[in-house]
């Protein structure tokens, strides 16, 4: 049994539209069986996250790649962060590669 | 009967543990283990005090806004901020713990409008629920009511809101998002409609499709207003110094020592985005077990209902809009911050924070109706707007005895008049 992964949701005060997408992506990841650690997250205070994988709206993905982050941290981001779909098209992959290298 | 008032005077007083006991009862009807429980109960707890640890911390730093205000332009300036309402009721008035009591009634009342009535929202956006709840519960006081009538009267007028707003929102929300997946639980709606009535008003005739404000190219450098804290800092930090410029060094000279006045002031405003800081930190604790216990419920309850979520959500649908919603409604509240006091009202300073999330908000409901017209003009209207409901409430909040504070969110604001203008008089009358 290896670790549970970190999954980070980021939005810009870290209250409302990344819970939202946390809890979806709770349900995406029960439904498929996996065991992750999810948490929550201000983006001011995204050079501090220590996480697999960061989930975010698309809307921040340019600010989030201008800060260097950890180079082992892969990111997901959506269009309609609170989408089924879309969270499980888009985490699911990154997820299981993740697992399958640790 | 003793047990009970011991009950009555230590635990339901404390907003906290009042608040841990609603989050471990959700915890428990979903069935989750005891480490589950006892963790998520703790957080809560911890969550609140951090909650009023920032309220503290805003609420010092704008007194001292306040009297640099006063010094510099010899009237009064008023930086509207719920935060700083919730902590004064907390831990001046000693309501904390009717408000915890009304956010869950809230809760439950949404949850029965939602079941019988065919407006099927459920309001999520846990802060937006605290504030009605501080705003009502406030109000309710002030009309007369107390006790249970206080609490029953603050979770009916919120539950209303709770269905309504995002019923109100859900035209535009589905013009938007191109589905009736969700829906929108932020209490400034009806600024959103202000501004959508605008940009309808103001929009192209004769063209299919409205210019969009996607279609342009905004500077990169912009994109650090994404960051909440970025964008409070930006506009605080010159407010804060240009005010202790005009007002010198004398009115402050007592808590300034030997510090010259300006680096004061500059620290003073880093104080005020610390403030705000600690206390979104707590709000992620408080919520991130509530919020998640409240869907579980009333999912169960309500099968067919519609999540209303922050406004956030409808943020990557259009950026731009985002970002030409906030510099557009702070324009308008800058120019209200200037033109309101000519017609005699109080000065009310930009509250930073609603400019941005409202204004961002309202500024994709612009382009959605009205392209890149309705997004600039409407912004405009919108921050104009949400200017000049804060200055109706100054007048009710100084009659309270509330030092120097106003609220921001146009529906709770509305919420809280209702209470002034119709309640109280009824209980006058009584």
């Amino acid at each position: 049994m290896t670790r549970p992964l970190d999954i980070c949701f980021i939005c810009g005060a870290g209250l409302g539209s990344s819970l939202a997408c946390q809890m979806e992506a709770e349900e995406v990841l029960a439904a498929a069986g996996i065991r992750a650690n999810l948490g929550h997250e201000a983006i001011s205070g995204i050079p501090g996250v220590r996480a697999d994988i960061i989930v975010s709206a698309e809307n921040f993905k340019p600010t989030i790649e201008k800060y260097e982050l950890d180079p082992d941290i892969a990111f997901v981001f959506l269009k309609n962060i609170v989408d089924k779909t879309e969270i499980a098209a888009k985490l699911l992959p990154v997820v299981q590669e993740k697992e399958a290298q640790a | 009967m003793s047990v009970i008032n011991w009950i009555i005077n230590n635990v339901l007083t404390q907003a906290g543990i009042i608040i841990g006991l609603i989050a471990m009862l959700g915890l428990i009807l979903q069935k989750k283990g005891l480490g589950a429980v006892v963790i998520g109960t703790f957080k809560t707890i911890l969550g609140f005090y951090v909650l009023s640890a920032g309220s503290a911390v805003l609420v010092t730093t704008l007194t001292y806004f306040g009297v640099m205000f006063q010094a510099a332009f010899h009237t009064t300036g008023i930086v509207p901020s719920i935060e700083a309402v919730n902590g004064y009721a907390t831990n001046n008035l000693g309501l904390g713990g009717q408000i915890a009591l009304a956010f869950l009634g809230i809760f439950i009342v949404n949850i029965l409008l939602a079941r019988f009535t065919p407006w099927k929202y459920i309001f999520l956006t846990g802060q937006a629920l605290l504030w009605m709840s501080t705003m009502t519960v406030v109000f309710g006081h002030a009309a007369g009511l107390r006790g249970a009538w206080l609490i029953l009267a603050a979770s009916l007028v919120g539950g209303f809101f709770c269905v309504a707003m995002p019923a109100l929102a859900q035209p535009i929300v589905r013009r938007i998002t191109g589905n009736d997946a969700i829906a929108l639980g932020h209490f400034c709606t009806i600024g959103y409609m202000v501004e959508a009535g605008v940009a309808w008003l103001v929009r192209k005739r004769n063209v299919d499709k409205q210019p969009s404000t996607e279609d342009l190219k905004l500077p990169r450098s912009l994109e650090f207003l994404q960051d909440t804290y970025m964008s409070l800092a930006v506009v605080m930090i010159p407010l804060f110094l240009v005010v202790a410029a005009v007002a010198g060094p004398e009115p402050v000279a007592e808590d300034v020592g030997t510090m010259n006045y300006m680096m004061y002031a500059f620290l003073q405003s880093i104080q005020f985005v610390v403030g705000v800081y600690v206390l979104m930190a707590g709000v992620r604790l408080l919520l991130g077990e509530i919020v998640p216990a409240f869907r579980g419920i009333s999912m169960k309850l309500v099968p067919d209902s519609k999540p209303a979520l922050d406004c956030p959500v409808l943020f990557p649908y259009a950026p731009n809009a985002v970002v030409i919603g906030f510099i557009t409604t702070t324009i308008g509240t800058l120019i209200a911050m200037v033109a309101l006091p000519a017609v005699g009202f109080a000065v009310i300073v930009p509250g930073m924070l609603t400019n941005f999330f409202a204004g961002g908000t309202a500024g994709i409901f612009g382009n959605t109706v009205g392209g890149r017209r309705g997004a600039i003009i409407g912004g405009v209207v919108h921050g104009l707007f949400i200017t000049l409901l804060p200055a109706l409430l100054v007048t009710t909040f100084m009659n309270l005895g509330f030092p120097n504070l106003s609220a921001t969110d146009v529906d709770t604001i509305t919420a809280g008049l209702l209470f002034a203008y119709i309640v109280r008089p009824i209980m006058n009358a009584l």
